[in-house]
């Protein structure tokens, strides 16, 4: 070991002496430079699905509520009281005394306008999902409104702690969408300051952050984000002082970055889960073979992910049963048929199923390369070929939603919404990404998601997942872990939703 | 238009009888003088020759031996044993004695199951290439006036894409995979060929033994490919040399780009794709693959030279 350590040290060393930027980021300059492969498409949280823009949304903009993630309960935010008037209709009281970055004044009109325009189709919101389940939010007074639901919603609390922030009416009826791409303002505890296409953002403490907020004033003066898609040269960045924290370190090179001076390593589990969605109506290629239950069962039974998880994953991560994070509301692996590691049967299924010298088949993927090719490997073990189309995650989405892919190598992190609905609303209840399109499933789903009782919501979402499962519809694979590497000299600690908080860090 | 006759040159090119002309240049091949014994005669103290064509040989050899000699198959994965050092570091171990890869796959395998693809990349580009430059270079040489100038124009046009954009975007057009990468190299690298030929071509056309040719009756066809042709072969394998190592590189250059060959296939330029994020910490996952296209292509390379001298000996420097 000892002998790994000094010629990864010197491998640094060398990095260092190539690469000697001025290091511009750091506790000296009271700056966090944070750096992430990809861009989202646009800085308007509900106008980019990329967990870059969910963790802008989180440090810039405020929610309605807040879910504490040591508790788990639900915390006045913008909103100080809230009530259901009946199963559709929720009635907030706003906090007073909340001023918006460009110095607005926060009020009821801001939430019925960003609610309201988000669900006309002129708004063209990205992330659909996270809306739909309202029809229309209405004002009642300057500190009162009511959001009327299309259908009871009980995950609605859980959606308003996330992924719905509030924008600034005013300012964004006179700048439109174009313009507050390029100048957002909200009301959160970082204010942005430059967004550059390309190279990232830059944001700064907001002075005027109003006092009490659950989530506290941040402590770090000024926030960068920076866009740099090479992993390699994040990695060499960091050594070297450029910026200061990056994360999804692949666990190889996160064993070695241990050794590095003045650099601290955290592996943690997400609710990120990856699976496989098969193509099971045979949309991508006429014949499919996955048309076929016995050869979806067959591949589930051909891939260890108990191995992968274990050699490959790492770092806390944990082989998923059911399609959807097991810490979710709804979500239970408890009685859905699982498939152990199994390449004998695997083949007789695939026998069974009038495929005995398997077949060719394509896969999209658009995440780590190396588990797609150990899911490659696997297949051809037992006679099943693979080509691999490797994407860019919208290129690849597109491709999925047009039918043209076989088997998707999908990962979803749930918009960090510890509802079972923000994973099986998007793959399963027949929307544009459900590649099955399984009325028994569809039905199932909208009654979980539809019914008050907690206890019922349950038991149709347990049915979902079970049938789902039984049919072989998606492969769940695993969680995914994350490793952060950040400068020693800051503390950050990590949450599973996959959400850096910055506004909690601090230096040392 | 002086194109007709060799409208189908294959066709009428294939020689009826293999006879050596007595208009031929060199002499009979039975005495012991022959221009063949001669150069290997050459060859045999020719230092770059030898090195090149020994390493060439055993490429070949462990790419027609894989199945035999490579003790682990290139696919079966481990992902238990994933990445293990080669022998001569701390925790190697002779089962796999070059490591394994980030996926388990016994390296060595893979290594020589991946000089598959190189050589066959590299011959099949070649051979495409040479026959289209080949043809089209005996054409311009031969007849000179339109068909010269119809064929250079043809070149400049060629020579004005640049090889690896063009290759990318085929490859990203069709999608990457091991048919693609040889066809898209193939109709490429022909320019070479075609300049070369062209060159010697006119080099000969006037001399005497063409000339008599043409008199006895000879269709332009025969004297192309039964009377120049013979003649202005060395040349024409030295650029053959030349474009295998090209098409070699360009190979792995595209699929260390992610538009060449296709996984699990064990390109040797995929391997170094796949070694690149761990450069840093595991340099000999990367090491490996690119020492043994740095050989291959020094091989060739070195072999083409060597051929060009012995063969030659005149031209030698």
């Amino acid at each position: 070991m000892a002998r790994h350590s000094s010629a990864a040290c010197a491998a640094l060393t060398l990095l260092m002496l190539a690469t000697s930027v001025p290091a511009l980021a750091g506790k000296a300059n009271d700056t966090l430079v944070y750096a992430s492969d990809t861009e989202p498409e646009n800085v308007s949280p509900y106008h980019n699905s990329a967990r870059e823009g969910v963790i802008l949304a989180r440090n810039v903009w405020d929610t309605l509520i807040y879910r504490d993630p040591k508790t788990g309960t639900y915390q006045p935010m913008l909103a100080t009281a809230w009530k259901w008037v009946d199963p559709v209709t929720l009635e907030l009281t706003l906090r007073e005394g909340v001023s918006f970055h460009n110095g607005d004044a926060f009020g009821a009109d801001d939430v019925a306008f960003t609610f309201n325009y988000v669900l006309t189709p002129e708004a063209r919101t990205v992330t659909k999902q996270n809306v739909d389940w309202m029809k229309s939010t209405e004002v009642v007074d300057a500190r009162t409104v009511r959001i009327h639901l299309k259908t009871a919603f009980p995950a609605a609390l859980e959606y308003l702690a996330g992924p719905t922030p509030i924008f600034p009416a005013a300012y964004f009826k006179t700048v439109g969408l174009d313009g507050f791409a390029k100048a957002p303002v909200g009301t959160g505890p970082y204010r942005i300051t430059a967004v550059e296409n390309g190279r990232g953002v830059k944001m700064e403490r907001f002075a005027k952050y109003w006092p009490g907020s659950p989530i506290g004033s941040p402590k770090i003066g000024k926030l960068e984000f920076r866009v740099i898609p090479d992993a390699d040269s994040r990695m060499a960045e960091l050594v070297t002082g450029g910026i200061d924290w990056i994360w999804r370190v692949p666990s190889d090179q996160a064993d070695q970055l241990k050794a590095a001076p003045n650099v601290t390593v955290l592996s943690a589990e997400t609710m990120r889960v990856g699976f496989l969605q098969f193509d099971t109506l045979g949309r991508a290629t006429a014949n499919s073979p996955l048309k076929d239950v016995r050869v979806r069962q067959a591949i589930s039974y051909a891939i260890d992910r108990k191995a992968m998880v274990d050699n490959l994953v790492r770092g806390g991560s944990r082989v998923m049963n059911a399609a959807c994070f097991i810490d979710q509301f709804g979500c239970t692996d408890e009685g859905v048929p699982r498939f152990a590691y199994d390449p004998a049967k695997a083949k007789a299924l695939l026998k069974e199923a009038g495929y005995p010298d398997g077949f060719e088949i394509d896969l999209g993927a658009y995440r780590e390369r190396d588990y797609a090719e150990a899911v490659i490997g696997y297949l051809r073990a037992v006679g099943i070929k693979v080509r691999l189309n490797y994407l860019r995650y919208a290129a690849l989405r597109d491709l999925i939603r047009g039918g043209k892919v076989s088997i998707a190598f999908q990962t979803w992190g749930s918009f960090s919404v510890l509802d079972v609905s923000a994973f099986t609303g998007v793959y399963f209840r027949g929307g544009d990404e459900d590649l099955t399109k399984d009325p028994e499933t569809i039905a199932a789903l909208q009654a979980g998601d539809g019914a008050t009782d907690p206890a019922v919501r349950k038991v149709k979402y347990a049915e979902a997942l079970k049938r789902i499962a039984g049919q072989a519809y998606a492969l769940p694979m695993f969680s995914y872990s994350t490793n952060y590497a950040f400068t020693s000299d800051l503390a950050f600690t990590a949450q599973p939703d996959e959400l850096p908080r910055f506004y909690a860090a601090q230096w040392k | 238009m002086t194109l007709q006759p060799s409208a189908s040159p294959l066709a009428a090119g294939l020689p009826e009888t293999p006879a050596t002309l007595p208009v031929d240049g060199p002499a009979p091949p039975s005495t012991a003088r022959s221009p063949t014994v001669l150069a290997l005669r050459r060859g045999l103290h020719h230092g770059g020759f030898l090195i090149g064509a020994g390493i060439l040989g055993i490429i070949l050899l462990c790419a027609l031996a894989a199945p035999l000699i490579a003790p682990h198959d290139p696919y079966a994965q481990d992902v238990s044993r994933r990445l293990i050092p080669p022998i001569w570091q701390q925790k190697g171990t002779w089962d796999h004695v070059l490591g394994t890869d980030k996926l388990g796959r016994d390296y060595l395998s893979r290594l020589i199951y991946g000089s598959q693809i190189s050589l066959l990349i590299g011959i099949a580009a070649a051979a495409i290439s040479g026959v289209i430059g080949t043809t089209l270079g005996l054409c311009a040489g031969y007849f000179g006036g339109k068909v010269d100038a119809v064929v250079s124009y043809v070149v400049t046009t060629r020579l004005a894409m640049p090889v690896v954009l063009v290759a990318l975007a085929m490859a990203s057009l069709v999608g990457g995979s091991l048919k693609v990468v040889v066809l898209v190299l193939g109709f490429l690298l022909w320019d070479r060929f075609a300049v070369v030929t062209r060159a010697a071509t006119r080099q000969i056309r006037d001399q005497d033994f063409i000339a008599a040719a043409r008199a006895t009756g000879f269709s332009p066809a025969r004297i192309l490919f039964q009377e120049v042709l013979p003649n202005i072969l060395n040349a024409l394998i030295v650029v053959a040399t030349l474009e295998m190592a090209h098409a070699i590189l360009l190979e792995a250059a595209l699929s260390f780009l992610g538009l060449g060959v296709q996984p699990p296939l064990p390109s040797w330029g995929l391997m170094i794709a796949e070694g690149k994020p761990y450069m840093f910490f595991q340099p000999w996952v990367i090491t490996i693959p690119g020492v043994a296209l740095l050989v291959l292509v020094l091989a060739i390379n070195l072999l083409g030279d060597g051929i060009r001298d012995v063969t030659a000996p005149e031209g030698r420097r």
